[in-house]
């Protein structure tokens, strides 16, 4: 099953913050629901057991001073010092005008509304938006009234405060899962979407994808970055792979031209003269000086042929490759000497190689007619030691010159497109047969080839 | 009696011409030719000619093969390399293998005919092109002691330095210094060369090499 990242972290984001929401809002309503419960009750017990009393002090009051108002003392023994808990009492006349109250109670006189129901707690606001729960209550038969109230605020206050603000934090966490959902959208999911749609319609070797992504995470911009990197390397290599395919075609016709114009300028050239040398026999046929002389610039004729088409041959394939490794390597070595007039040493240990396939014995020979003529031509060498071994299940050819050497290049392939076919040639070979070519040259020290084939 | 002369060599015109040559001479015989190896063989056994010509490059099987397979089947035979390449390499194989002489196919008639008549009569002939290469002038080389010589046969059979210095219980600087000695007697730039003249100076002889 493929999942799919962006649902799987939304779903994740999302789910635990509206759950979180959801059980706050009920949790809030019930809060709610709770003060409201509890501030009526208490308004109500209050106002009643207030009005209780009233009606018992007034009964006394008015048997000991017969229908007088109350008393100073009877209402400061009431509501001396207010009352113990938060919250404010008056008692009011039937005309709704306060009697006597606790300190303080001139709110009561705000939040009075004469439809008020008597004996029932209700919520009522001041001017400010206060919240208040009040209660008003009759007191007994003595056409009094007790209207009690409380602030939500001074009752419950820090109970309120955090029904305030759990809300909000509710909020603030649901907002952060958004925030952090749309993020996840726009930094991570999207660029990972666009790069997945960029790397699967990419032609490799040959489109390159955007080189930056300046919204995504660092990390998603740094597999775009090393994405870009890896097809601008694939259009590099293919590129080469072009001009190499070039190289090579331009190469092997400028062999065949090479050759044609050898043959051209050499044998042809001769043949021709045979004929001309033979039909000029044939016609002095009573002359037998002129005769013998023209047989003789014929045969003059053929042996020059016949020392050039070898001279070919030998260029093009040697035949004394059938002769073995190191056979070829010595026969090699000894005309190279003598016409580079260099001295090339040829050390090989008998019957080595003698069971090598002739593709391998044909690459390190190729190898070896390379580094020998490198040696000579570019390093200046006077002196080459040849070397042909066994090293483990390995065959090493090992060719070695004092000469003025290089700085090798890290790519061999490269030097092929700039030119200078070589050494890209060399390990060309070695690589067809399965072997490796190491190179390694120090400027004015020297130069050492080694080529290394499977021997078994 | 004349010396009887076979002759392998894969191209029929070739083969014709050496026939045609060969034929005016009145000492040499023909009693066989081949067209490969194979069959030159089985010509071989069934003539036992004295002198056998044999083209390096053959199909069946080829001249240096040839050669062995008759230095080891102990006939009379002498072989005589014939070829048109100059390779100095190809000497040292058919030498090797057991031949007595190369010739190369642009000698003239009458160097081949005298190749036939040296190797007939128990000598070595090197082509005087091959030879030219070893070096032309006739000189009388100065004596190699015992170790140079021994050094030298065994180079010549195609043993390394370090071979050649395990053999002999000395060391491979010792046997670079003797080779060094004895090209230097001979007038040889390489191994080569060296056995080649030796060959040639009498130094050294074939028997030692085939050793």
């Amino acid at each position: 099953m493929r999942r799919r990242l962006l649902a799987v972290l939304t779903l994740a984001i999302l789910l635990p913050s509206v759950s979180v929401l959801l059980a706050a809002g009920v949790g809030i309503f019930q809060h709610q629901r709770a003060i409201q419960t509890v501030a009526r009750t208490y308004v109500q017990d209050l106002a009643e057991s207030t009005a209780s009393r009233v009606e018992l002090g007034w009964g006394l009051t008015e048997s000991l001073f017969s229908s007088k108002p109350p008393s100073r003392f009877w209402g400061n023994r009431l509501f001396s010092g207010g009352v113990g808990i938060p919250g404010w009492i008056a008692v009011l006349d039937s005309q709704g005008k306060v009697v006597i109250s606790t300190p303080g109670a001139q709110i009561l006189a705000e939040l009075w509304r004469p439809q008020m129901p008597i004996g029932q707690a209700v919520e009522a606001k001041n001017a400010a938006g206060e919240a208040f729960t009040v209660a008003v209550y009759p007191a007994g038969s003595t056409g009094l009234f007790v209207m009690a109230a409380v602030s939500w605020k001074e009752l419950l206050g820090p109970m309120l405060h955090f029904g305030l603000l759990l809300p909000i934090l509710v909020a603030l966490v649901g907002l952060a899962g958004l925030v952090g959902v749309y993020a996840l959208w726009r930094w991570v999911i999207s660029p990972l979407k666009t790069l997945e749609a960029e790397v699967s319609s990419l032609e490799w070797g040959k489109d390159l994808p955007e080189p930056r992504d300046d919204v995504a995470v660092a990390e998603i911009g740094r597999l775009r970055e090393e994405f870009f990197h890896l097809a601008q390397t694939a259009i590099d290599r293919a590129t080469l792979w072009k001009r190499y395919a070039l190289d090579l075609v331009r190469v092997q016709e400028d062999e065949r031209a090479s050759l044609a114009r050898e043959l051209h300028d050499g044998p042809l050239q001769d043949v021709t003269a045979m004929i001309q040398r033979a039909r000029l026999a044939a016609r002095d046929d009573g002359e037998s000086t002129g005769k013998s002389t023209h047989l003789g610039l014929l045969e003059e004729s053929a042996q020059s042929a016949v020392r050039e088409i070898r001279a070919l041959c030998d260029e093009l394939s040697p035949p004394w490759l059938e002769l073995g490794l190191v056979g070829s390597l010595t026969e090699l070595a000894e005309r190279l000497s003598r016409h580079l007039d260099v001295k090339i040493l040829v050390e090989a240990d008998s019957g080595v190689g003698d069971a090598l396939p002739k593709e391998s014995i044909l690459a390190l020979f190729r190898v070896a007619q390379e580094a020998l003529h490198n040696s000579v031509r570019h390093g200046g060498a006077g002196e080459i030691s040849v070397r042909l071994f066994r090293d483990g299940a390995s065959l090493v050819l090992e060719l070695e010159d004092f000469g003025v050497g290089f700085d090798v290049p890290e790519d061999l392939a490269r030097l092929r497109v700039l030119g200078h076919r070589g050494l890209a040639n060399m390990e060309e070979r070695m690589a067809l047969v399965g072997g490796i070519l190491k190179v390694e040259s120090t400027p004015g020290v020297g130069t050492r080839i080694r080529a290394r084939v499977p021997a078994e | 009696m004349g010396i009887r002369v076979f002759i392998a060599d894969d191209h029929p015109m070739t083969r014709a011409g050496l026939v045609a040559t060969l034929e005016r001479e009145e000492d040499l015989e023909i009693v066989g030719e081949a067209s490969d190896g194979v069959e030159a063989w089985r010509v071989i056994r069934e003539k036992t000619p004295d002198v056998a010509l044999v083209d390096i490059r053959m199909p069946g099987e080829d001249g240096v093969s040839l050669v062995r397979r008759i230095k080891e089947s102990g006939l009379p035979v002498v072989s005589l390399m014939l070829t048109s390449y100059d390779a100095q390499q190809y000497v040292m194989a058919s030498l090797r293998a057991g031949a007595k002489g190369y010739i190369l196919k642009t000698a003239s008639p009458d160097e081949l005919a005298r190749a036939i008549r040296t190797v007939a009569k128990g000598g070595i002939y090197l082509d005087a092109e091959v030879s030219r290469v070893v070096g032309g002038q006739e000189i009388v080389p100065e004596a190699l002691s015992n170790r140079e010589r021994e050094v030298l046969i065994l180079t010549s059979k195609g043993l390394s330095s370090k071979e050649t210095a395990g053999r002999l219980f000395i060391s491979e600087r010792t046997v670079q210094t003797h080779l060094a000695s004895v090209y230097d007697k001979l007038g040889a730039r390489n191994k080569t060369e060296a056995m080649l003249l030796a060959l040639k100076y009498g130094v050294m002889t074939l028997e030692e090499l085939l050793e």
